[in-house]
C-alpha cells in the first residue's frame, strides 16, 4: 500500500477546504450568533437571548412553511422520482425516436429559475394564461381555476412547475444508470421465460438502489432549502399560503429588517434538513445490508 | 547642462500635474437607486451626471441602478457591511428612518438652509426625511397620488356615472357586474396593490388620525374601529364579485390587471397616477376613454373627501454619513433638482416636487392629477412607506387574507397591531 | 410486449411530450408577436408575421454583454471546481487517514446551507478582499457551494477505481501527484463531465449572488440581464418570452450538439456513489 505523508493529504485537501470553509462554513457560525441578537442586518445589535429561539417555536407561519416543505419534500420524492425512472426506461431502448425525444425531455432543467418562473406565470394566468384558455379551448368555457390565487391550491401549483424543471434531471440519471445494466443480465432472464415486469422488479430495480437513493437524498436536500421559483412565481403567498423556510427567512431577513430572527431561522432550517438527510442515509445504508 | 535640468524640472513638474490632474479625475461619487432602463427618469438623472461631471471635471459618478425589490435588498446588504454608496435613494418614511437611526445617513439641514436650496422643495416632499426636526434627503422625482381609474366609454355603455359615496359606489359595481364586467381590475400578488384600497377606506372611514394616532402610538391602535370596518368592507366588495377572479395571483409587475383594462375586461383601477404614463406606452388608444375619480366617501365618515393616499415625493436621494465627498454629493443633487431637471421630469409625465413646476405643464390630464394633489388637504403616505419594515410587512401580509378571506377583518387588524407592540416595545 | 401495454408507454411518452415541448412552442410563437397581437389573438395563434424584431431589440439591450460575463465566470468556475473537488475527492476515497470520513461529511453538510444566510458575510469578505462589483469575485461563492455536490459525485466514483492501477504505477516509481494527473484523472473524465454539466447549468443561471456582489449593468450576468429585462418590459408578454428563449438558447445549443457526450457523461458518472 502507498505511503502518503500527512502534508500531502493536507496539500490536496487544501484548495477546497479553505475555499468551502471561507465561503459556506464561515456563515454558519455567525448565523449562530446573530441569532442571539435584535438587528436590522446593520446599525446596533442588541443582545435577546434566546428570545428570538422561543419566537421560531411559537411562530405559527413557520410551523405553516415547514409543513409546506415537508409537502414538498413528499410530492418530489414520489412525484419527480417515479415519472423520472419511468421516462428513463421508456427512453432507454436507444432509437431514432428516443434520441429526440431524450433531448426535448431534458430542455426544461436548461432554464434559469427565472426564466421557469416566468414562463409557468403566463400558463397559470387565470385570464389570458395557457392553461385557462386550453380549459376553455376543449369546452370547460365555465371552469375558471386560480392556479397562484387559491390559498389551497397555490402550493401544487407551484410544485408542478418545479417538478416539470427537476424531473429532467432524475430521469437522466436514471436513463445513465439503466444503460450501465450489463445486457447479458437481461438476456440471462429472458432464457429463464421471465417477463419483462419480472425484469424490471428482480434486475433493474436493484441495481438501481444506490441511484436511486442518491437521487432521494438530492431530492430531500434540495426541497427542505427550495427557494428561488416559489420565491418568483408567488412570493409565497396568497397569504403564506405558499411560504417556505427559505422564502420565510428571506422576507425576515430582507423586507422586514429582523436580521436577527432570519438568521435563527436559517439556522433551523440547516440543522433539520441535516438532521433528516443524515436519518435518511442511515435508514438506506442499513436497508442495505 | 542648465537646460537639460531645466528639461528634467519641466517634465518632473509636468509629470506631476499629470498625476494630479488624473487623481483628481479618480474621485468618484457612487450614486445608487432605482432607475433602471425602464424607468422613463434615467434620462434625467444621466443629463444630471453629465451636467455636472462637465463643471466639476475632477469628480465622476458612477450610476448604478437595480430594479425596484432588488434594491432594497442589495442596498441593506451593503450598509450591514457598512460599505453604503456615496448616494442612496430611498422612499423616505420608516425605512430611511431606520438607517438614520442606525447613523448611516448624513443630516442634509445645513446644506439645505444655505443658499435657500430649501426653498427649491415642495415643503410636504421634505417632510417625508424630516426626523427630529432635521432633514435626510432631498425628492427628486413624482409626487404620487392614488386614484381610481375608470373606462368612460364602459361607464357610458352601462349607464352608471362617477359615484360620490360609497353606497353608489357599491351600485356602479353591480351594475357593471351584471353587464359581465369585472368592475375593478386589481393583481394582488403584490399585497401593495391591495394595501391601496385598505388606506383609503380606513383613510375615509375613520379620518388621518385613525392612522396617525395608530402608527405615531399617540393613543391609537391598528385594530381600532376604522381599521376592522376598513377589512369588512374590502370582503363586502369581494363578495360582491368586484375584483377579478384569481386576484391574489394576479401579478402587477407583468401588468396583468392592465392587461384586463385592455383586453375590455374591466371597467375601473385604483392605482397611483404612475399608470398613466405606463399606458401611455403600452396602449396609447385606450386614453382616449380614459379618466379618473377620487376614492368614494364614507356618510358616517371621518375622512376630507379631497384627501388622497399617494406620496408628496417619489424617489428621494440622501447623502451617507460615511461619504468622503459629502460636498460634492450634495453638489450634484443641486444639478438633479435645478429647473433644467425639473423640466425635463414634467416632459416624461413626472410631477417632480418642486416649487413651480406647474408651469410646465401642458398634459391636460396630468394638470387634473396635479390640480387633485394641490386641492388634497392631507395626503396619505402610503402605509408601507410610513411604517417601520417590520410593521409593514404585518400590514401586507393581512392584505391577501383580507382579499383571499382567508383571514376575518378582526384577525388582520389584531396581527398588525400585535406587530407594532412587539416593534414599539422593543425600541 | 402487449398491445395495452405499447399503448400506455406510447401515451405516456406523448404526454410528456406535450408537457415539455408544448411551453416551449408557446414561448417561441409569443416572442415573435407584437404585444398588441399577443392581447388581441388567441394564446394559440400563430403569430402573423415571422418577425426577428423581439429578438434585435433584446440582443440590442445587452445580450451579448451578459452572455460574455457569464460564460467567463461560468467556465473559469468550473475548471477550479473541477480540480479542487476531484484532488480533494481522490484522497477521501482513496487513502487512509484518521479524518477521511469526517472530512466528507463536512463537505455533505454542505449541502444542507441555505445560501441566502451567507449573503452577508460573503458580501463582507468580498468587499474585504477587493473584489466587490468584479466578476471574480463571483467565482469564490460560485466554487464554495458546487463543491459539496462535486465531491458527493467524484468521491463515489474514485472509489470504484480499483486499486491495482495505482498500485501497479507506484510499483514503477510513480508519485502520488503522477498517479493522481496520469492514472486517477483520465479515468474519472466521466465523472468529471457529469460535475461540469450539473454546474453549469446551475451557474449560468445563478442569481442571488450576483445581485448582491455586481452591481456596474457592464458586468451583470445573463439572470440578472434578464431579470432588468422582465422589469424594462413589464406587460410586453412576447418581449419577455424573447428574453427568456435567448437566455436558454446557449445552452440549449450547447445541450443538442453534445447531446450523446453528456448523456455518455452522465451514464458514467451517475450510478456510481
Amino acid at each position: 500500500m502507498q505511503k502518503v505523508s500527512k502534508l500531502t493529504i493536507f496539500l490536496f485537501l487544501l484548495p477546497a477546504l479553505l475555499i468551502f470553509s471561507l465561503y459556506m462554513v464561515a456563515p454558519i457560525p455567525l448565523s449562530a450568533f446573530y441569532s442571539f441578537f435584535r438587528w436590522k442586518g446593520f446599525g446596533e445589535r442588541v443582545f435577546v437571548g434566546l428570545s428570538n429561539w422561543v419566537e421560531l417555536i411559537g411562530d405559527g407561519i413557520f410551523h405553516k412553511a415547514l409543513f409546506n416543505n415537508f409537502k414538498l419534500v413528499f410530492l418530489s420524492l414520489f412525484g419527480q422520482l417515479p415519472i423520472a425512472l419511468a421516462l428513463a426506461i421508456l427512453l432507454a431502448k436507444k432509437t431514432r425516436i428516443t434520441d429526440i425525444l431524450k433531448t426535448i425531455y431534458f430542455v426544461p432543467l436548461l432554464m434559469s429559475s427565472v426564466a421557469v418562473a416566468t414562463l409557468w406565470s403566463n400558463i397559470y394566468d387565470p385570464n389570458f394564461g395557457l392553461l385557462n384558455m386550453f380549459l376553455q379551448t376543449i369546452g370547460f368555457e365555465n371552469l375558471f381555476i386560480d392556479y397562484l390565487g387559491n390559498p389551497k391550491l397555490a402550493l401544487y401549483s407551484v410544485i408542478v412547475a418545479i417538478n416539470w424543471r427537476y424531473i429532467p434531471f432524475y430521469m437522466i440519471l436514471f436513463l445513465a444508470a439503466i444503460k450501465n445494466i450489463p445486457d447479458e443480465l437481461y438476456e440471462a432472464s429472458r432464457v429463464d421465460g421471465a417477463s419483462k415486469w419480472e425484469n424490471f422488479r428482480y434486475i433493474t430495480l436493484p441495481l438501481l438502489r444506490p441511484t436511486i437513493i442518491n437521487a432521494s437524498v438530492l431530492s430531500l436536500v434540495g426541497s427542505l432549502k427550495f427557494f428561488d421559483i416559489v420565491y418568483v412565481l408567488t412570493g409565497g403567498g396568497p397569504n403564506n399560503a405558499s411560504e417556505l423556510m427559505a422564502t420565510y427567512m428571506y422576507k425576515n431577513a430582507f423586507n422586514s429588517l429582523r436580521m436577527g430572527y432570519g438568521s435563527t431561522i436559517a439556522l433551523a432550517l440547516f440543522i433539520i434538513a441535516f438532521t433528516f438527510s443524515i436519518i435518511f442515509m442511515k435508514v438506506t445504508k442499513k436497508g442495505a445490508k | 547642462m542648465k537646460k537639460s535640468l531645466s528639461l528634467v524640472v519641466t517634465v518632473s513638474m509636468f509629470l506631476v500635474i499629470l498625476l494630479s490632474v488624473s487623481a483628481i479625475a479618480q474621485e468618484e461619487i457612487v450614486l445608487w437607486d432605482i432607475t433602471t432602463e425602464a424607468e422613463s427618469e434615467l434620462p434625467v438623472i444621466q443629463d444630471a451626471i453629465a451636467r455636472f461631471e462637465a463643471d466639476n471635471p475632477e469628480y465622476t459618478i458612477r450610476h448604478v441602478p437595480t430594479s425596484n425589490d432588488d434594491y432594497k435588498t442589495k442596498l441593506q446588504v451593503a450598509m450591514g457591511a457598512n460599505n453604503e454608496p456615496d448616494i442612496f435613494m430611498s422612499w423616505g418614511g420608516g425605512p430611511l428612518k431606520e438607517y438614520v437611526d442606525a447613523g448611516k445617513v448624513m443630516d442634509m439641514t445645513k446644506a439645505l438652509k444655505q443658499d435657500d436650496w430649501i426653498e427649491r422643495f415642495v415643503p410636504a416632499g421634505l417632510e417625508i426625511a424630516r426626523f427630529d426636526g432635521n432633514y435626510y434627503a432631498v425628492p427628486i422625482t413624482g409626487m404620487r397620488a392614488v386614484l381610481m381609474f375608470y373606462r368612460t366609454d364602459i361607464f357610458e355603455e352601462v349607464g352608471v356615472e362617477i359615484p360620490e359615496t360609497y353606497e353608489d359606489f357599491k351600485d356602479v359595481i353591480v351594475q357593471l357586474k351584471d353587464a359581465g364586467y369585472i368592475p375593478l381590475s386589481l393583481a394582488n400578488k403584490n399585497r401593495w396593490t391591495g394595501s391601496m384600497y385598505y388606506m383609503y377606506l380606513v383613510d375615509r372611514i375613520g379620518g388621518k388620525e385613525a392612522f396617525l394616532n395608530a402608527a405615531n402610538r399617540n393613543g391609537g391602535s391598528f385594530a381600532s374601529e376604522a381599521f376592522v370596518r376598513a377589512g369588512e368592507v374590502i370582503q363586502e366588495l369581494v363578495d360582491l364579485g368586484a375584483f377579478p377572479p384569481g386576484v391574489n395571483g394576479l401579478d402587477e409587475d407583468q401588468g396583468q390587471s392592465r392587461q384586463l383594462l385592455y383586453a375590455d375586461r374591466a371597467a375601473m383601477y385604483l392605482m397611483g397616477d404612475w399608470a398613466y404614463g405606463l399606458i401611455k406606452n403600452e396602449n396609447p388608444a385606450m386614453l382616449e376613454n380614459f379618466s379618473f375619480f377620487r376614492f368614494p366617501v364614507f356618510e358616517d365618515g371621518k375622512g376630507d373627501p379631497s384627501n388622497l393616499v399617494g406620496s408628496p415625493g417619489g424617489n428621494m436621494y440622501s447623502v451617507a454619513k460615511s461619504s468622503e465627498h459629502q460636498e460634492a454629493a450634495i453638489e450634484f443633487l443641486k444639478y438633479l433638482s435645478d429647473e433644467t431637471a425639473a423640466k425635463q421630469l414634467v416632459d416624461l409625465g413626472n410631477l417632480a416636487p418642486f416649487r413651480g413646476v406647474e408651469e410646465y405643464l401642458d398634459d391636460p390630464f396630468m394638470i387634473d392629477i396635479y390640480n387633485a394633489l394641490n386641492n388634497a388637504n392631507y395626503v396619505q403616505l402610503y402605509y408601507d412607506q410610513y411604517l417601520p419594515p417590520q410593521i409593514a410587512q404585518a400590514h401586507l401580509d393581512t392584505i391577501q387574507g383580507l382579499f383571499g378571506k382567508t383571514m376575518t377583518p378582526e384577525e388582520a387588524a389584531q396581527m398588525v397591531e400585535e406587530e407594532a407592540q412587539k416593534y414599539f416595545n422593543e425600541q | 410486449m402487449s398491445k395495452t401495454a405499447k399503448i400506455i408507454v406510447i401515451l405516456l411518452a406523448g404526454i410528456w411530450l406535450l408537457i415539455t415541448l408544448y411551453p416551449f412552442i408557446f414561448m417561441l410563437q409569443t416572442s415573435m408577436k407584437t404585444n398588441m397581437e399577443y392581447f388581441t389573438t388567441s394564446v394559440w395563434a400563430f403569430p402573423e408575421n415571422i418577425s426577428l424584431d423581439n429578438y434585435l431589440t433584446a440582443m440590442n439591450s445587452g445580450f451579448i454583454r451578459f452572455y460574455l460575463n457569464s460564460l467567463f465566470v461560468t467556465i473559469t468556475s468550473l475548471v477550479i471546481i473541477i480540480i479542487s473537488a476531484s484532488m480533494a475527492a481522490y484522497m477521501i476515497a482513496k487513502i487512509d487517514f484518521k479524518l477521511s470520513n469526517s472530512v466528507f461529511s463536512f463537505f455533505l453538510a454542505g449541502m444542507m446551507i441555505p445560501i441566502h444566510i451567507t449573503l452577508i458575510p460573503v458580501y463582507r469578505m468580498t468587499q474585504t478582499m477587493g473584489l466587490y462589483d468584479k466578476l471574480t469575485g463571483l467565482i469564490g461563492p460560485y466554487v464554495a457551494f458546487s463543491l459539496p455536490i462535486s465531491i458527493f459525485i467524484l468521491t463515489g466514483f474514485i472509489a470504484e477505481i480499483p486499486r491495482e492501477l495505482e498500485e501497479a504505477a507506484y510499483i514503477d516509481g510513480a508519485n502520488i501527484f503522477q498517479i493522481f494527473t496520469k492514472i486517477i484523472f483520465p479515468l474519472i473524465k466521466p465523472a468529471v463531465s457529469t460535475v461540469a454539466i450539473y454546474n453549469l447549468v446551475l451557474l449560468w443561471n445563478e442569481f442571488i449572488y450576483a445581485l448582491v456582489l455586481i452591481s456596474n449593468p457592464d458586468k451583470w450576468n445573463l439572470t440578472l440581464g434578464l431579470w432588468n429585462f422582465q422589469g424594462q418590459y413589464g406587460t410586453n408578454v412576447p418581449m419577455v418570452m424573447t428574453g427568456v428563449m435567448l437566455s436558454v438558447l446557449p445552452l440549449l445549443l450547447f445541450y443538442i450538439f453534445l447531446q450523446e457526450k453528456v448523456i455518455k457523461g452522465m451514464t458514467a458518472g451517475a450510478v456510481k456513489g
